[in-house]
This record gives C-alpha cells, structure tokens and sequence, in this order.
C-alpha cells in the first residue's frame, strides 16, 4: 500500500474525512498513479482540508444557443457517479428498451457492458475533461468539471 | 452521514409577469417518502425472494431500490438554469 493511500485511509479511520471525501482522494490518486509518465507527488501531510477542497465536484453542461435560449445545469459527480452505478441493476427488459431508443437516436452506449471498475475509470477521466463544442450557427456548448 | 435533499428553490421569471419565487420544503415530504419507502422495501424483497425461488436471473430490485434512494439523496447541490427571451426559470436542490 502506498504512502498516500494509507494516509488517506489513517484520516477516514480517524474521522477527518468523510468516506466520500476519501473515495475521491482515492480517485484523484487512483488518477495520478496511473499517469506513468508523471512523477510520483508528495506524501498528503497535514491539514486535507486544501487538497479535498481542490478536487472537482460538480459537473457543468452549459449550452447557449444563437437564438437566446440557454440551459445551464451543476449535477454533483457523487449523483453522476450514483447514477452510473445504478444502469448495473437496471431490469433487463427496461434496459433492453433504454439501449434500443439510445441506439435510435444514435447514441450506441450498451450499458449492460458498464462494470464498476470502467465507472470509477469513468469518473476520474470525467474530473480531466473539458468539452467546449461551437457551432456555425452561433450555439456553444461547455462540458467541463470544477 | 448523507442527507436527502431538504429545500427546493424555484424561481421562475417572465418578461410580462412578476417572477415567482418557490422555496419547497422537501423535507416536509420524507415522513411519506419513508411510510412508501418502506412499504416498496417490503414488496421488493418479496418479489426478489420470489424471482430467487423461481430461478430467475434478475433478483435485484431491493438494492435497485436502495441504491435508487441513495442517488436521489445525492441530488443536493443541483442546480438547473433554463432561459431564454421571455422566461428564466432556476432550480436549485438544497
């Protein structure tokens, strides 16, 4: 067990952070560690308040369109995760039909391949991601976490 | 410890209107959430049980209906904003 890992976990145990604060610690490590190019950062020492604080939570989907209308929406990554991990219990028979209109509307996701290793891989590439999208005809859309 | 969602926040602006500002009291609804919630807990796991026994593969709508509830706790901190020429709405779950 690394450094860190055992740090974040001797905080959780000590109750300095919360579990879910400590599931994205490990994320955020999880992340790191497998970046191989990068090198190893420094052991967490001292207050985690700064470190936790710095870690993304919410979800961003803003969308401006040329014609005035604008939607602009903050989702929790705890609720995008929660909600990742639900698709794997989802009825067969529901999530057949779920795959079928995905498919018409030409998004191929089968969510019955989602485990829940791909879901925290998911969610740690979710908290790099930025997607900023401008159309020709003037409509702009922004996907990113903070 | 997570805490479901206590107050939903609704505002909603018209350019020929005076804007409404709703401030919903969730929290006045878990009583009820909770007499439903156990009563689909109980019908859950009478129907898993019986799926088990049948030899289904699918037996799963217990921990569907806890996750479920679960993820609907963490909907705090949602925020929607929807505008355009005429009318602004916002909804924020607190």
């Amino acid at each position: 067990m690394s450094e860190d890992r055992s740090r974040i976990l001797d905080l959780l145990a000590g109750g300095k952070i919360t579990a879910e604060e400590a599931e994205r610690l490990l994320d955020a490590l999880e992340t790191r560690t497998s970046a191989a190019a990068e090198p190893a950062g420094p052991a967490i020492t001292g207050d985690p308040e700064p470190l936790i604080a710095a870690l993304p939570k919410y979800l961003y989907v803003k969308v401006l369109a040329a014609n005035g209308d604008n939607v602009d929406v903050k989702i929790p990554i705890v609720l995008v995760r929660s909600g990742l991990k639900l698709t794997s219990l989802i009825p067969p028979l529901a999530m057949d039909k779920i795959n079928d209109t995905m498919s018409e509307h030409g998004m191929s996701v089968d969510f019955n391949n989602f485990k829940p290793e791909d879901i925290d891989e998911l969610i740690g590439g979710l908290r790099d991601m930025e997607v900023n999208v401008d159309a020709k005809n003037g409509d702009t859309v922004r996907v990113y976490c903070a | 410890m997570k805490v479901p969602p206590m107050i939903l926040d609704l505002t909603v602006a018209s350019s020929h209107r005076r804007p409404v500002h709703l401030w919903l009291p969730l929290f006045l609804l878990w009583p009820l959430a909770l007499v439903l919630g156990a009563l689909a807990l109980v019908l859950a796991i009478v129907a898993d049980g019986v799926l088990s026994a049948l030899g289904r593969r699918y037996h799963h709508y217990t921990v569907l209906l806890v996750r479920s509830s679960a993820a609907l706790g963490e909907t705090r901190g949602m925020v929607v904003r929807f505008s355009n020429q005429k009318t602004a709405v916002d909804m924020t779950v607190q």
